[in-house]
């Protein structure tokens, strides 16, 4: 075992203690629990980004080969934007989202660390560099709509059939939260995920001289994208709320989770993370 | 000729909301009614009007039609005929009337359960009456009783919780539903008590805006005054739902005020923003279809109850709990009011006995025929009174504590009068 591995191990074990202090912590009213949580994701976090960092500085270029590194910065992305969220706006619900989700694709990150990409020699272009950050920042904000969309949809059935209040209705957040966790993430997420494919069509271009291939996962980035738009314009333009929207981001997230998970590992196309 | 208690009104449940707005006696004294005169059968008199209640509670002659007289006074004041008013009242005699005023008094008949705001209502309606000199000793001694059986209930049962816990189960959903309190709007439609105590709840969570719609538009302004919101008139209602966040609607109106299909425009206008209603009113205001509506949740008092207690079993209990404490109460005054027959006989014995008492004292002074300083003589009186008063003390207490029905002060009455020879004395 070296050295990454062991980073790879201890922030991985983090998260998941993050997770599980969260997922306790949601029943009562301790709030030693949560902030145990918080403490927990936080050193996860510090570890994983010296994991990334020292990788990247060491070999860039084997760095950015492989599936591995990818699937980690996705998962580095989904704390990166808890933390931010836990930091300026206090909400702290998504944390069950985001740490979680950052321990399956953590996971999956090791086990798939022996693919590596085909990735032409003008690797390093802007356009790529663009497509990865914008798209995985954008699919991280999309999580955090489908947290918010899920704890819409689960506190909206609550509040309907008229359960009895518990205390764990009282720790979670109000409806409207949800919501503008939901409108605010949507609304940033929709233009990053814009300009990730829009580049990543754009260096499909340059690199291999036409934009579109009828690759599937081009396809299914099109079909998000309408999804997308159209759940962006419903929600600025008409200015729709509750849980219509919530409803669509969370089967968004589904979606792109799918196409990344699916696609990438099992369908034959050029964002494949198999040999 | 002994007293008797006489109760006529209407409530929530007797009369639909236009003929309580109707026959409302509000800020009527009692003295307006015209119905205590020198020579008539009714010696007493309270009037009690609120939102969903009018009583009318009278002391006397049992023998006089004095229902009649209330009825025919109260329609009378209100500009209506009698015949209109009959069929929506109620009427108690004796102790039926006061076991209904004891209920009134400790909220057991109000639309909520044990809400809080009836006492002070029916207090203030006694300081009215108080201050137009139309009690005396019979509702004197009725509205302490009532005072003091609601306080016991208050402290004994958990009736009261009741209206506390379905106002505390309304800012609880609000909460949960709005993330700031402060920034949502309520609107409160028709003013009936209940609204009253569930929007100081959202008061003190912080709601701040306020429009108060109702039929009669100068309670709405009233209402808006008091809370520093906006009244808004009846027939704009529709126009002015979109801008609420919480609506609390109370009005008690036999018929809907609002159906589920008044409320696509709405919501559209809204852009399914969530709203609140909550649904006070017995009958319900509010068509039970809203809560199928997107981001629309309706909540009536049950639910709201079931929200935080689902406890049925003992919610019956506290009930039965408070009516055996009633029916105390109403046995306690019985042998009270029972006595005051008594009273006559009592009052005759000790005028004979005092009358026995200065006769023997006037002989002895002349007898012994020396001047006495006044002082000296004060004191002699005195002392002739109190043992007179001594001596019938137990013969008076052994009939009062035994007479516990009308045949039986009848009894006891006639008793004394034969024992101390009062009748004979009396011609």
């Amino acid at each position: 075992m070296n050295w990454y591995q062991l980073l790879d191990l201890s922030a991985a074990l983090l998260y998941f203690l993050g997770a599980l202090f969260f997922l306790s912590s949601i029943p009562g009213t301790r709030h030693s629990l949560k902030l145990t949580s918080l403490l927990s994701t936080a050193g996860g976090f510090a570890i994983h980004s010296l994991n990334l960092g020292a990788k990247i500085a060491m070999d860039p270029l084997f760095t950015t080969s492989q599936a591995q590194f990818y699937v980690s910065l996705l998962a580095w992305m989904f704390i990166f934007l808890y933390l931010l969220l836990w930091w300026r706006l206090k909400l702290q619900f998504l944390g069950l989202t985001a740490s979680s989700l950052a321990v399956i694709l953590f996971c999956s990150s090791l086990t798939v660390s022996s693919a590596s990409l085909q990735i032409p020699a003008k690797l390093s272009s802007l356009w790529f560099s663009l497509h990865i950050v914008t798209l995985f920042l954008s699919i991280g904000f999309l999580a955090m709509a489908f947290g918010a969309g899920l704890c819409y949809i689960y506190a909206d059935k609550q509040i309907k059939k008229k359960a009895r209040i518990g205390q764990f209705r009282k720790n979670i957040p109000a409806l409207t939260s949800f919501d503008r966790v939901n409108h605010w993430a949507v609304s940033i997420g929709f233009p990053l995920f814009t300009i990730g494919v829009l580049s990543g069509f754009m260096w499909a271009g340059f690199t291999w001289g036409s934009i579109f291939s009828w690759d599937p996962k081009e396809l299914f980035s099109v079909l998000v994208w309408i999804l997308f738009a159209f759940l962006f314009h419903q929600r600025l333009a008409l200015g729709w709320k509750g849980r219509k929207p919530a409803l669509l981001a969370v089967w968004l997230f589904l979606f792109c989770l799918g196409s990344l998970l699916i696609i990438n590992l099992f369908l034959p196309t050029h964002h494949s993370f198999r040999l | 000729m002994h007293a008797q208690i006489f109760l006529i009104g209407l409530n929530h449940r007797s009369a639909p909301l236009e003929i309580r707005e109707r026959f409302a006696l509000d800020r009527t004294a009692p003295s307006q009614l015209g119905l205590i005169q020198e020579q008539g059968p009714v010696r007493e008199l309270l009037l009690l009007s609120t939102c969903n209640r009018v009583e009318i509670l009278a002391s006397g002659q049992a023998e006089a039609p004095c229902l009649q007289h209330l009825l025919e006074a109260w329609a009378r004041q209100s500009g209506r005929s009698p015949e209109e008013l009959r069929p929506h009242i109620y009427s108690y005699t004796g102790l039926e009337a006061v076991q209904h005023l004891f209920q009134v008094a400790s909220s057991l008949d109000s639309m909520v359960l044990g809400e809080p705001q009836i006492l002070g209502q029916l207090k203030d309606a006694y300081r009215l009456a108080v201050e137009s000199e139309t009690t005396g000793t019979v509702l004197n001694r009725l509205l302490h009783k009532a005072f003091s059986v609601a306080k016991r209930i208050r402290t004994e049962t958990s009736i009261s919780k009741n209206a506390v816990s379905i106002s505390y189960a309304a800012v609880e959903l609000a909460k949960e539903i709005f993330e700031d309190l402060t920034r949502q709007q309520v609107l409160l439609i028709g003013a009936g008590e209940m609204a009253e105590l569930a929007l100081e709840h959202l008061l003190s969570s912080g709601v701040s805006r306020i429009l108060i719609s109702n039929r009669t538009f100068s309670r709405a302004r009233d209402l808006a005054g008091k809370f520093q919101g906006r009244a808004v008139a009846f027939e704009d209602l529709f126009e002015a739902l979109p801008e609420a966040d919480i609506v609390i609607s109370s009005t008690g109106a036999s018929e809907t005020v609002i159906q589920a299909r008044d409320m696509r425009p709405v919501i559209k206008k809204r852009k399914h923003k969530p709203m609140f209603f909550i649904d006070i009113a017995v009958p319900r205001d509010i068509d039970p279809d809203l809560n199928q509506l997107d981001s629309v949740y309706l909540y009536d008092i049950d639910d709201l109850k079931d929200v935080v207690e689902d406890n049925l079993a003992k919610r019956r209990e506290e009930s039965r709990l408070a009516m055996s404490i009633i029916d105390e109460a109403v046995d306690g005054f019985a042998k009270w009011l029972f006595a005051l027959d008594l009273n006559p006989a009592i009052v005759d014995l000790l005028d004979f006995g005092q009358a026995v008492g200065r006769q023997e004292l006037d002989k002895t002074l002349k007898k012994i025929d020396t001047r006495l300083e006044p002082k000296e003589l004060e004191a002699l009186q005195t002392m002739v009174a109190s043992m007179v008063k001594k001596l019938y003390h137990p013969p008076i207490t052994y009939c009062k504590t035994r007479a516990r029905d009308r045949q039986e002060v009848h009894y006891y009455a006639s008793l004394l009068r034969e024992l101390f020879g009062l009748d004979r004395n009396e011609g």
